[in-house]
């Protein structure tokens, strides 16, 4: 409760803070358009040849898409501006500040800004997403309904818990914002679902860099094509990655009052 | 109330593992593999205790160790070895309630949003210390008037000049209203109005609040000015621990003997006298041995033709500054270096 009261602080900074550069806004969301274009103009053309791409319909892939640009959308909102302002704060020494609250230095790090004009990505996704559950409509149950809201869930934690375990690799090395570009472009990947691709280009987007289990798994819970082992594994994933970043982070933090000037 | 300390170290240390590498490219690429480290004691078993409601300046050059205590008192570092005690909390237990009671401001570094109004960051630290609506805004009252923030208030922070910036930062740092303040170089880069400043604010909010401080300044002023008591490291070991005004008998028994001479020195040794610190014309300025001032003084008086003559203590810069010139542990024969100056009056 008490974080959440913190998380709206931040929201509202971060209202205050980009207003400042409204310019931003247009440009994000010229982006996000541009990208949203490409993303539906890949499909276009990709069901102008066939109707069916490794096992998925048009609608299901518009789903995907839905699903890309929501958890995309998140992404950038919220855990890569913090995790980049946290990466920045190691480097210049500010990380102090945060360490010194009375409040879990993790969540402070995790919600510390919000770059409020990249919700835009979430603005488009809910359109795409609603057409696309509207088309498939009729296979949408209850019960489907609730296991695509799990998986978008444990599919974000994982990726917040990727992220995060990638970012606190600053304690050691302070400069490692590429790892961030590196994990972006591997993002880029999930705009497909993953058994278009290679058998072992499959195994680096589900185990390595889990961007599986925040786009296929949910948008193949949406096409009921979900199995109960991927719904549990998705469920178990995001608690063990959960649990792993939060002792890995805790180990960096206390190399970071160990080691650091 | 018993009189224990708020701040307790005893054989504080911290030995930093640096990596060093040599110049070159070769060197560098060496060092991607493999890397050569070596220990830095940055803190060397240092001791004392601050009491209640005590202003303490904390002295040393750059590198002295001065950031890394400070950084271990405030639970941002683990010390390597020793103890240290504030409020009765271990430091870097990190324990919420030592955290919501204590604050570290560091002159180099800010804490305030960049792109957001001062207030703005105000109500955040507002929700992170969970501050009560009424006492926020009483403190935050109190504040601005004392630091004459109102106008600055709204502007975001990049739209500050440095040392309106500093006076921010400051309330910020207070509006939980902290018993113990680790201060690192509050008035660095600040004009001396400014100085002037903050370091009433301080010396009021020490009054009011009975709040404890320890302070580190390059500025004597800030020092002569609050703190009577100062503690002084160099290479990472406690040097003194003191009255500010003892601190000058026990390093620099020197007294500064300025001269005005009628033709000038016209060529004559003067050193004889003493260590030349300045000779412009017919000015020069003489270090001197305190036991040895009469002596001298009567000297000069009666061997060159003196227009005007002044005795005078050392500025506190100069005590410093002959206090760190010292050499690495060279602490228990300080008194006697005196003997060692690079002139001996006695054989004239």
């Amino acid at each position: 409760m008490r974080y959440f009261r913190l998380f709206a602080t931040y929201l509202r900074l971060g209202v205050l803070g980009e207003l400042e550069y409204r310019a931003n806004f247009w440009i994000n969301l010229l982006q996000s358009l541009l990208e949203l274009g490409v993303a539906l103009g890949g499909l276009a053309v990709v069901f102008t040849h066939t109707d069916n791409l490794g096992g998925w319909q048009p609608d299901e892939l518009l789903a995907l898409v839905g699903v890309y640009f929501l958890i995309g959308g998140l992404i950038r909102t919220l855990i890569r501006p913090s995790m980049s302002k946290f990466m920045e704060d190691v480097r210049q020494g500010t990380l102090d500040f945060t360490l010194t609250k009375p409040a879990d230095a993790q969540v402070l790090v995790s919600i510390q800004r919000v770059e409020i004009w990249r919700m835009v990505d979430v603005l488009i996704a809910i359109p795409v997403l609603s057409t696309a559950l509207l088309r498939l409509g009729a296979q949408l149950g209850p019960a489907e309904t609730l296991t695509f809201a799990v998986t978008l869930l444990s599919g974000s934690l994982i990726i917040y818990s990727f992220l995060l375990m990638l970012s606190t690799c600053a304690f050691w090395f302070v400069r490692v914002e590429n790892i961030q570009v590196i994990f972006m472009s591997m993002w880029q990947a999930g705009r497909w679902p993953v058994s278009i691709y290679p058998a072992w280009l499959r195994a680096v987007l589900t185990f390595l860099v889990p961007v599986a289990f925040a786009t296929t798994v949910p948008a193949s819970a949406v096409s009921g094509r979900i199995t109960t082992a991927t719904l549990f594994g998705s469920i178990a994933l995001a608690a063990a990655l959960l649990l792993v970043s939060r002792w890995f982070w805790r180990l960096g933090i206390r190399f970071y009052s160990g080691a650091s000037a | 109330m018993a009189e224990s300390p708020v701040i307790q170290i005893d054989e504080l240390s911290k030995i930093y593992t640096v990596t060093e590498r040599e110049a070159g490219l070769v060197a560098a690429m060496r060092s991607l593999v493999k890397r050569k480290t070596r220990d830095v004691r940055a803190v060397d078993g240092i001791s004392f205790s601050v009491s209640e409601g005590e202003i303490v300046g904390f002295l040393g050059p750059n590198g002295a160790g001065k950031t890394t205590t400070l950084k271990m008192l405030s639970g941002l570092l683990y010390p390597t070895s020793g103890r240290a005690t504030v409020l009765g909390f271990r430091p870097w237990e990190r324990n919420r309630d030592y955290l919501r009671r204590m604050t570290l401001v560091m002159g180099q570094r800010n804490q305030l949003v960049w792109d957001i109004p001062v207030i703005d960051t105000f109500e955040l630290n507002r929700a992170v210390y969970r501050i009560p609506e009424a006492e926020y805004t009483r403190t935050v009252g109190v504040l601005t008037e004392l630091l004459e923030l109102a106008p600055l208030l709204r502007k975001p922070t990049r739209n500050l000049s440095l040392g309106e910036r500093m006076k921010c930062e400051i309330a910020a740092a207070l509006l939980h209203r902290p018993w113990v303040l680790f201060l690192d170089e509050p008035t660095i880069g600040l004009d001396v109005t400014m100085q002037r400043r903050i370091r009433q604010f301080i010396a009021e909010y020490n009054q009011r609040t009975g709040a404890t401080v320890l302070l580190t300044s390059h500025y004597m002023a800030d020092v002569e000015a609050l703190c009577k008591r100062v503690i002084v490291i160099h290479h990472g070991k406690l040097l003194y621990d003191g009255d500010l005004s003892g601190l000058a008998d026990r390093f620099a028994p020197f007294k500064t003997v300025e001269v005005e001479l009628q033709n000038g020195a016209g060529g004559r040794p003067l050193d004889r006298y003493g260590e030349v610190l300045v000779q412009s014309e017919g000015r020069i300025t003489l270090r001197v041995p305190k036991v040895e001032t009469a002596t001298v003084t009567g000297r000069l008086l009666a061997e060159l033709d003196v227009v005007d003559l002044t005795v005078q203590d050392p500025p506190i810069e100069d005590v410093i500054e002959q206090v760190f010139s010292q050499p690495d542990g060279a602490t228990s024969h300080l008194p006697g270096t005196v003997a060692d100056a690079p002139f001996d009056s006695q054989k004239q």
